[in-house]
């Protein structure tokens, strides 16, 4: 059983995901009507867990709901809040419900969430995460027991082209690579240079080859949303040139969905980019016209014949 | 390891007060000077002698995606990233190649027992005294027999 993003990638079309926070009260509907935004717009959403150490609706349940909603999940799990016991739990039920994309994290601290005082797991980091979900994929548990029915996962893991020392973070990422990640989600890109730097390296490793690698992109309405990323988000960076253009645009919202689409159109140009991820924080309902003025819709629509003709053997 | 050296940890595990001895002796020398976490499965030989159980989200496979720009922890801004201290330290031991290396998931276990009768025993792996050329030689084998299967991606 593949995802839709999964055949979406491997019949080589350039991606599109989208990503939706849960809502922070036991509210279905919420869920449901951002669906909306995200319907035959983009392949996959990603939905948080616990993002920022705030508690929300679980990202599991979110998932089912937006299965409901006619939106294909990208099940976010992080390792902060959940040992290995639980995050496998998680796993099978998620996949027993149809969600088989995943996207492993080591999640933020909890000292920047609302409740600073909790004790986090970290059981496992994002790389035996990611060890673990392929695992079970090809039927063990991580202690190495057999699944009888194993789950089918389409599994991710998140890549920082700003992080430094580069070196480093690309032999972090071939790690992630190696442990069973085939697909790739980055930090939001707003330095164009540094970014094709690091996908520079990237290629020279192959490791676009290996796996998909899906750019993070962000539409901002402010240039206060800006500054306050490059100065308070840690391993982020944010090039001069598109703070000076936020700060002078006479509709910063206009501006800030030119700067996206632009920085999309870049990254569809670049060798090794699969797709992008377009991650607006706390504006969902822009998603449509970021991507349709980008110029990716329609989105293809892909048949189970498709997925044939494409060859993915498994 | 060898016979002898198991045989030397059963005899010592045997008695339960030399084995918390040995583990007192093992705190005792690797707390104060490596700020060790007593994991029980010590991995300093891999990391140029930093503990990477002093990250605060204990990532045995770091660093985090929220190092900043000036190489200091997301968590506590007046520290250094554990993994960053790992990666300079390396640099400058030869050791670079040691960071290929996949650490598997800890085993809680051993926490809070001696490394050093654990590694006796045969329960986690030698000290890894070479430049770490077998790891990275390891890491493409791998990626290679990656690319064969699957032809493709995915």
């Amino acid at each position: 059983m593949r995802s839709n993003l999964e055949r979406m990638l491997r019949a080589g079309h350039f991606a599109v995901c989208g990503e939706m926070s849960p809502p922070q009260g036991a509210d279905k509907a919420a869920i449901l009507t951002k669906c909306a935004h995200f319907r035959d717009v983009v392949d996959a959403v990603n939905l948080t867990d616990n993002q920022t150490a705030v508690v929300r609706m679980s990202s599991v349940m979110s998932s089912v709901f937006a299965l409901e909603g006619g939106v294909e999940p990208i099940l976010q799990m992080t390792c902060r809040d959940r040992n290995r016991l639980a995050q496998q739990a998680d796993i099978l039920g998620a996949s027993a419900a149809g969600i088989h994309n995943i996207l492993c994290l080591t999640g933020d601290y909890m000292s920047f969430g609302n409740h600073p005082g909790a004790k986090g797991a970290f059981d496992l980091d994002s790389i035996q995460l990611i060890h673990t979900a392929a695992e079970m994929h090809a039927g063990r548990f991580e202690c190495g027991d057999e699944i009888k029915t194993p789950p089918s996962l389409f599994i991710g893991g998140a890549a920082n082209p700003f992080g430094e020392p580069l070196d480093f973070r690309i032999i972090r990422l071939g790690k992630k690579i190696r442990a069973g990640a085939q697909f790739l989600q980055t930090q939001p890109v707003f330095d164009i240079p540094r970014f094709e730097q690091w996908m520079t390296a990237v290629r020279g490793e192959g490791y676009d080859t290996l796996a998909y690698i899906l750019v993070g992109v962000m539409p901002v309405r402010s240039v206060r949303a800006l500054e306050h990323m490059r100065d308070n988000v840690p391993g982020m960076r944010i090039a001069d040139e598109y703070i000076a253009r936020m700060k002078n645009a006479a509709d910063p919202k206009e501006e800030g969905v030119a700067i996206c689409t632009e920085i999309i159109r870049r990254l569809r140009a670049t060798p090794g980019v699969s797709g992008v991820h377009i991650m607006p924080v706390m504006w969902e309902s822009i998603t449509p016209r970021v991507v349709a003025e980008a110029g990716l819709l329609p989105r293809p629509v892909l048949t189970p014949v498709a997925d044939v003709e494409a060859g993915g053997a498994a | 390891m060898s016979k002898l050296s198991e045989g030397f940890a059963a005899a010592c595990e045997k008695v339960p007060a030399v084995a918390r001895l040995i583990a007192f002796a093992e705190d005792c020398f690797k707390k104060p000077v490596f700020g060790c976490h007593s994991c029980g499965q010590c991995e300093l030989s891999q990391n140029a002698f930093v503990c990477c159980m002093r990250c605060p989200k204990q990532i045995r496979n770091g660093p985090c995606g929220g190092t900043r720009a000036n190489g200091h922890c997301e968590v506590y801004p007046e520290r250094k990233c554990i993994w960053w201290l790992i990666y300079q330290r390396s640099q400058r031991l030869g050791w670079r190649k040691k960071l290929f290396k996949y650490h598997r998931p800890v085993d809680r276990r051993l926490e809070n027992t001696s490394s050093w009768l654990n590694m006796f025993a045969g329960r986690i792996e030698p000290l890894s005294l070479d430049n770490g050329e077998a790891y990275e030689a390891d890491a493409r084998r791998q990626e290679a027999e990656l690319r064969e299967r699957r032809g493709e991606k995915g």
